[in-house]
């Protein structure tokens, strides 16, 4: 779907910002793009305390019903979406390419299930086109622009990521940076934006409580996303769940052969996906999303 | 006057023919037996003496001496018994019609009681398999020998209850008409059945690749989760001894005295020593050497119920058998050497009071104790150990379902198949099974796919699986492989392979 300027979904706050795009292609739900959301982006190098912190805090502003805008990128873009979808919330993707050539393509499948949760891709370019360098950063002024504010998790030094703060800063809204070890390398960029001025943020509230919007939470809803999971072991993966499951148990349920849920579980484990108890029993490997 | 007379001695498995020689002349009355015998040999003039004057026979007043030649090796038994009497017989000329080119093909065993009748004797068997070798063409041995004995077709088997029915024999008076045991062709029934056991499909399965691949294995699980139940059912879903198993097995049987009346065995041998069992009892031993546990075990399976509670020393024994499938025992006369070659299936509570793991009961073990527990079954016997599986307690429901479970023979159809295949395979190697191999082997029928390459470094990385693991892995995923009746050793195999490595990947030992 092509979206002008001069029509009348084009979302207002793109309209308010530098050199808005003049049509935007658009796949999925197009109403979101009017709601709050916040922009969450970071490094693609992304370190373990990144991970985490993206999860937490994706998770709590699901909750307040913010839309989670990101760039579909590897490391923290795709974090922050998949911990949207779990957390049954909505997500836009803003490409710097075109439909046709989704980047990376690793992310295709990512993609897909962001469209199928009620999510939305965007793109300022034609299906064909080709993302370079340049488009990578003009991207970064709609991440910035569709949100109400951009959460900033771990940026490396001279990042796209840095470059999107400058955009939000430019658009006069808040940046929200997580505070990071000296140590980290990834958080150099999040330090110093909280130095020259950048909201320091130590839990979704800090980010609520700037807004004069009323926000109201409701209880995180999770939901099962396959998404790093291979095809042929889904079916296994489905029937694991927080209480361990014995494997002859599994086998029933799943109405597979002992066999087959033998190596099943067996990759799965190696995936780190599930954790085997002892007793031949498995547990989902829940860390992943906290 | 002089008489020769032949016999046979045991040395472990192995038989040689012994040579009776007797030479009766004048002199004070005496009876000596020379050529190495034990204090059995030594009585036996005791038990000829009295049993030849019983069958109302005069017994010589003359210097009798007996020489059992080769006289340089050990002789023990009481089988000797019925040769040396027949040597005096015939020296003291009571028996004139024999047929001398005949007694020269011939051996006499048996065990005389002091009324003149013959007992039955151990090794009958093993004794007769190597007379045949030796181009013996009769045995005259005590009639509860016959069934023992009759197996072998190409020998004249014949069965003497008395001494004055030997000389009658002998004499060509009366015919005595030689023994042939039917080997039963039909189907052993078993008592029990896979059928009976409910739910535990992860157990029935590892059972099923360590009976194709004659892996061994270690069940870990808390008690009352059957255990032992299963264990016992491992043998109906084994194949039917062949022939040539059945006789090997027989002789180990015949020589430990063993044997029922029946004759050939023709079940797979199931043993489970206690766990109090002496390490002489396991391996084999004695002055005289006898088979152990393991040799009677031979071509079967030996069960040790709670692994851990056995002794250090008794476990460490088992480790050269388990990868040789012989063991050699030394003695100042010479070397024994028994065939071993069997399932080892072995179980264990995961900790000491045996909950560890359970989802009812909860465990009040702490690590170090459990360390402790685990660290009893030492690192090289645990090297040797394929397969480990935990069993868990069925849930009640499974025990009173009606959902039908796969009967034994079902499961055997399957493991015969994949037998069959690996036959194929090794027809030009000296193994049978892929439990068998080893070394070069191992990389030369065990080749993976990229992705099963992949998988296994990946195991290795995230499980932290010990080098130990890595061949036990393929060998079973070879097996289930050929389960699968699958030329290559896909990545799925190498992962289920992996899961029967629970010792390796969940205790640091």
């Amino acid at each position: 779907m092509i979206i002008e300027y001069s029509n009348q979904i084009y979302p207002e706050k793109l309209k308010q910002i530098k050199k808005p795009p003049s049509r935007l292609y658009v796949l999925g739900n197009v109403e979101i793009l009017n709601k709050n959301g916040i922009a969450v982006v970071g490094s693609r190098t992304n370190t373990q305390y990144g991970e985490k912190m993206c999860k937490t805090f994706v998770k709590n502003l699901v909750e307040y019903d913010l839309n989670i805008i990101s760039g579909l990128a590897i490391g923290i873009d795709s974090i922050a979406h998949k911990t949207s979808l779990k957390n049954s919330g909505k997500t836009i993707a803003v490409l710097p390419c075109g439909f046709n050539n989704i980047y990376p393509e690793i992310n295709i499948p990512l993609a897909k299930e962001i469209l199928k949760n009620g999510g939305t891709l965007v793109s300022e370019y034609d299906e064909n086109t080709k993302p370079d360098s340049k488009k990578f950063k003009e991207r970064n002024r709609i991440v910035a622009g569709l949100g109400i504010g951009t959460l900033i998790i771990e940026a490396g030094n001279r990042s796209g990521t840095s470059i999107t703060a400058r955009h939000t800063i430019e658009q006069g809204k808040p940046v929200f940076s997580i505070p990071s070890n000296l140590d980290n390398k990834k958080g150099k960029i999040t330090n110093e934006l909280i130095r020259n001025g950048a909201y320091l943020v130590r839990n979704v509230e800090d980010i609520i409580n700037t807004y004069d919007i009323n926000f109201t939470k409701r209880k995180s809803k999770i939901k099962d996303i396959y998404l790093d999971i291979p095809e042929e072991l889904i079916d296994v993966y489905k029937v694991i769940n927080d209480i361990p499951k014995d494997i002859n148990k599994i086998a029933n349920e799943t109405n597979l052969n002992i066999s087959d849920v033998n190596y099943k579980t067996m990759l799965l484990v190696m995936e780190n996906k599930i954790i085997e108890l002892p007793g031949q029993r498995f547990v989902r490997n829940d860390e992943q999303y906290e | 006057m002089l008489s020769k007379v032949k016999s046979m001695a045991l040395n472990g498995l192995e038989g040689y023919l012994v040579e009776i020689e007797t030479f009766i002349s004048s002199g004070m009355p005496e009876f000596e037996i020379v050529g190495l015998g034990d204090t059995t040999v030594k009585e036996a003039k005791k038990r000829v003496e009295a049993a030849i004057k019983n069958s109302k026979i005069d017994f010589p007043t003359q210097k009798i001496l007996i020489n059992l030649a080769p006289a340089n090796l050990r002789k023990v038994g009481s089988h000797f018994d019925l040769a040396i009497l027949v040597g005096i017989l015939i020296a003291t000329n009571k028996i004139p019609q024999i047929d001398t080119n005949k007694l020269a093909q011939t051996i006499f065993i048996g065990e005389l009681s002091l009324e003149g009748k013959l007992n039955r004797v151990n090794g009958i068997l093993a004794m007769c398999l190597e007379a045949k070798e030796l181009g013996i063409k009769r045995v005259i041995l005590p009639k509860a020998n016959a069934n023992e004995a009759g197996i072998i077709e190409e020998l004249d088997i014949i069965p003497i209850e008395n001494v004055k029915e030997l000389i009658k024999y002998l004499n060509n008076e009366i015919k005595i008409p030689k023994v042939h045991t039917e080997i039963r062709k039909n189907k052993k029934k078993y008592e029990i059945d896979f059928l009976e056991v409910k739910g535990q499909e992860n157990v029935k399965r590892a059972l099923e690749i360590t009976a194709t691949g004659g892996h061994n294995c270690l069940l870990i699980g808390s008690p009352g989760t059957g255990k032992t139940m299963m264990s016992k059912r491992l043998n109906t879903i084994l194949p039917e001894l062949t022939l040539e198993e059945a006789i090997e097995t027989t002789k180990i049987y015949s020589i430990s005295g063993e044997l029922n009346k029946d004759g050939l065995i023709i079940e797979r041998p199931f043993r489970m020593p206690h766990h109090t069992v002496t390490r002489n009892t396991i391996i084999g031993g004695g002055k005289n050497p006898k088979p152990g546990e393991i040799s009677l075990a031979h071509n079967g399976i030996m069960f040790l119920d709670e692994l851990p509670e056995f002794n250090r020393n008794t476990l460490e024994a088992l480790r050269e058998p388990l990868e040789n499938k012989e063991i050699m025992i030394n003695r100042i006369y010479g070397n024994y050497i028994f065939p071993c070659n069997f399932i080892f299936i072995a179980s264990m509570n995961p900790c000491p009071c045996g909950y560890y793991g359970d989802e009812e009961k909860e465990c009040k073990c702490s690590p170090q104790e459990i360390h402790r527990y685990l660290s009893k079954i030492s690192g090289p016997l645990l090297d040797r150990i394929d397969l480990h599986i935990e069993v868990k307690r069925p849930k009640y429901e499974k025990i009173s379902s009606k959902i039908k479970s796969e009967t034994s023979e079902e499961i055997r159809k399957r493991v015969c198949m994949a037998r069959e295949i690996q036959r194929k395979r090794y027809e030009f190697e000296k193994i049978k099974l892929n439990a068998e191999l080893n070394g070069n082997l191992i990389s030369k029928y065990c080749k993976l796919d990229e992705k099963g390459e992949e998988i296994l470094e990946k195991a290795f990385k995230n499980l932290k699986l010990s080098v130990r693991a890595y061949e036990k892995i393929l060998k079973i995923a070879r097996t289930i492989a050929d389960l699968e009746q699958k030329t290559d050793i896909e990545y799925k195999h190498i992962a289920e392979a992996i899961q029967y490595r629970s010792l390796d990947r969940r205790y640091d030992n």
